[in-house]
């Protein structure tokens, strides 16, 4: 039978990786919810964060935080370089036609990930290997600073949505498209505002899994599949459900490891998934 | 035509005749094209890159110094590279191309055990030699093909060694973490587990890992809770680096051992020396410069010289597979691949291989074609692996052990 230190140091490491599934997450409901896009691309476009961090570190000879903040605008205007040419065209088409476009898009970036930095796995290193013990439960800084790093963008977006014009318009768009263009907004700078948005969450979230666990081809993959999921657990379009869902995969995914078996990893988490879209078929925070 | 101008053609042909055969003989230069089949990407190519690479300057090496001499001839080894991406299917097909499209009757690479496992499941039906390198699996030398030969010892070989030395620091609880649904491994882990326990071990937990894992914390938590003695880790390198960085930040201060392999830069991508300080890897004793003599030490440096990195401790298989298809080559004087097959398994050790063989009734490879080398224990220490000691095993005990595990395979070879 385990012991409470053990759940608890389990919960402690679940919060951890249910951070970046918060960003990747959050990059993806932002996207969903105000353009009703389904970006497949977008943990290819996070890796693409993460090697570009990875490259000017190692050029510059920068620690993470300053080469993650120059690789942001980067990142940014990859996603307005997708909007522009990819999913502007197709707005105004069936939605099968955007879902093409996403799936295609996903295998560009990878490609294009893979030619400008290779097939080898990646690790962004850190300084930060200090571990803080509390009782039997250890964490390290770079863990912590992973978890201070979502909450500190999570209340950027916060701040950005509520308390700015840019936001509030964000917000008409989401409410109703139409309405927001009769009332003066340029629907197509909002767009391109909420791509350049989510892909810098992308990046911070690369950047993220660079420095924590590695950058290699296939991990952007599962990192949408895990998005996609917790945008469903926690209700399409919500940022808090993307929230709740992320923390809450990313707990129930170490707790069946460590209760369970490793082997029940995904298993589990994607049962409580089903579990709740089976009770609230609208998501955790989703409206009806 | 007169008796004096039929006189004269013969003079004529007897001094063209005497001429053709007094002109020394000139070598023609010919090209030996040997398929070289590995993990080039994706998990394996860790393993896979560093085996690339020694076996590109062994290459070099043989063409520079004239290449391989048979009869009046003399052989370029002429590489055609394939990736198997460490995927049994892909190395399946990508060994097909190499026999029927590119012809190639020698077959050399093979780092990773799983994509090893199924060409050697097939390779027995056809007319090549091929020889594996890092794959350590142990079935790849008890399927009964007799034109498969392997100068890497088996996990298993090595595992009995691991446990008796994990034992003799004094563990009594272990706990064990690796990719274990991989057969390697298990093989390791089995032979380990035996004598391990013989010596009043007792292994109390098994926490499996997939060999694309990163984040291990949920087991390493699991782990810590037990309370063991010592911990265990046997998967691929960049896996264990990760094993070992996280068992860090978890703040598991028990005696950790390994089974992996790897060089100093290649665990250093992934974690501080100071989180890999006193950490054993008990293997092989692969290429180890400082212990094997001038030539391991020319290799590493040519290595160095040329990758900018030290040469993985795998990189000696893989050079030293060159070497022996060269020896076998020229005791055969052909390249017919029968006659290469048959000299190569009653070859001795070749002067020019940077590891330690071990020989079975003083041969390379023993009747299941299978070579050995020593087993070590290594310790990093202060940001190097650093060779603790040797770790006994009875060689010709084991090898008839492996030809007994053929027999049941095999019963009617």
């Amino acid at each position: 039978m385990p012991s409470a230190a053990e759940i608890l140091q389990q919960i402690v490491n679940g919060t951890v990786i249910g951070s970046v599934y918060v960003l990747i997450a959050l990059g993806l409901t932002v996207i969903f919810g105000i353009l009703g896009v389904a970006h497949f691309a977008h943990g290819s476009v996070a890796m693409f964060g993460g090697y570009l961090t990875f490259w000017i570190s190692q050029k510059y000879g920068l620690s993470l935080y300053p080469a993650m903040i120059l690789a942001i605008p980067f990142g940014a205007a990859l996603g307005v370089i997708l909007e522009l040419f990819a999913y502007r065209p197709v707005r105004n088409a069936a939605p099968i036609n955007a879902f093409i476009v996403a799936l295609g898009l996903t295998m560009v970036v990878d490609r294009l990930n893979m030619l400008l930095f290779g097939p080898d796995q990646l690790v962004i290193r850190t300084p930060y290997n200090g571990v803080y013990e509390i009782g039997s439960i250890a964490v390290s800084e770079l863990r912590i600073q992973v978890v201070v790093v979502t909450v500190v963008m999570l209340c950027l977006i916060g701040y950005l949505i509520s308390h700015t014009s840019a936001g509030r318009a964000v917000r008409a768009v989401a409410q109703n498209p139409y309405a927001a263009t009769l009332m003066g907004i340029d629907v197509n700078w909002i767009s391109l505002l909420i791509f350049a948005v989510s892909s810098a969450l992308g990046v911070v979230a690369g950047a993220l899994i660079g420095a924590l666990l590695a950058l290699a081809p296939g991990v952007g993959e599962n990192l949408v599949i895990k998005g996609f999921a917790i945008l469903i657990l926690g209700g399409l379009g919500s940022i808090p459900g993307a929230i709740i869902g992320g923390l809450t995969l990313g707990i129930s995914e170490a707790l069946a490891a460590g209760l369970l078996s490793s082997a029940y990893k995904d298993v589990i988490a994607f049962m409580i998934m089903i579990i709740v879209i089976l009770l609230r078929p609208q998501g955790l925070l989703g409206r009806k | 035509m007169s008796s004096r101008s039929t006189a004269l053609a013969l003079c004529s042909l007897a001094m063209l005749l005497g001429l053709a055969t007094s002109v020394p003989t000139i070598a023609a230069e010919k090209i030996l094209n040997v398929g070289y089949n590995d993990s080039l990407s994706g998990p394996g190519a860790v393993f896979g890159v560093p085996q690339q690479r020694a076996i590109q300057i062994a290459v070099d090496e043989v063409n520079g110094a004239g290449g391989i001499k048979v009869g009046a001839d003399n052989y370029k080894i002429n590489l055609i590279t394939n990736d198997d991406k460490a995927n049994p299917t892909e190395a399946t097909n990508s060994v097909r191309k190499l026999i029927d499209r590119d012809n190639v009757k020698f077959l050399i690479g093979f780092c990773c055990s799983g994509p090893t496992s199924a060409v050697a499941s097939f390779i027995g039906n056809e007319d090549v030699l091929m020889l594996v390198g890092t794959a350590a699996e142990k079935s790849i030398t008890t399927r009964g093909n007799s034109n498969l030969f392997r100068n890497r010892p088996p996990g298993d070989f090595t595992g009995a060694a691991a446990g008796r030395f994990i034992a003799s620091k004094g563990i009594k609880k272990l706990a064990v973490i690796g990719a274990l649904d991989a057969a390697l491994y298990n093989q390791y882990l089995a032979a380990l587990r035996v004598e391990f326990e013989k010596l009043g071990g007792q292994i109390i937990a098994t926490e499996s890992a997939g060999l694309g894992d990163r984040d291990m914390t949920a087991q390493l938590t699991k782990i810590k809770g037990l309370n063991p003695d010592g911990l265990f880790v046997e998967i691929y390198v960049e896996q264990a680096a990760f094993i070992y960085r996280q068992a860090n930040e978890l703040g598991l201060k028990i005696p950790i051992f390994g089974f992996h392999g790897g060089s100093e830069e290649q665990f250093l991508r992934v974690l501080s020396s100071e989180q890999m300080e006193g950490v054993y890897d008990l293997r092989p004793t692969e290429l180890t410069p400082a212990a094997l003599g001038p030539g391991a030490a020319k290799f590493a440096e040519s290595y160095k010289k040329r990758f900018g990195e030290n040469p993985a401790p795998n990189t000696g298989y893989a050079y030293d597979g060159v070497y022996i298809l060269k020896a076998a080559i020229e005791i055969a004087d052909s390249v017919d691949v029968k006659k290469v097959t048959a000299a190569m398994a009653s070859m001795n050790v070749p002067n020019d291989v940077v590891l330690k063989y071990l020989p079975v009734d003083g041969k390379l490879f023993d009747q299941n074609g299978q070579a050995y080398i020593t087993n070590g224990a290594f310790q990093w220490r202060n940001g190097k692996w650093t060779f603790v000691s040797e770790l006994p095993s009875d060689t010709k005990a084991y090898s008839d052990a492996l030809s007994a595990a053929r027999a049941i395979k095999n019963p009617i070879k």
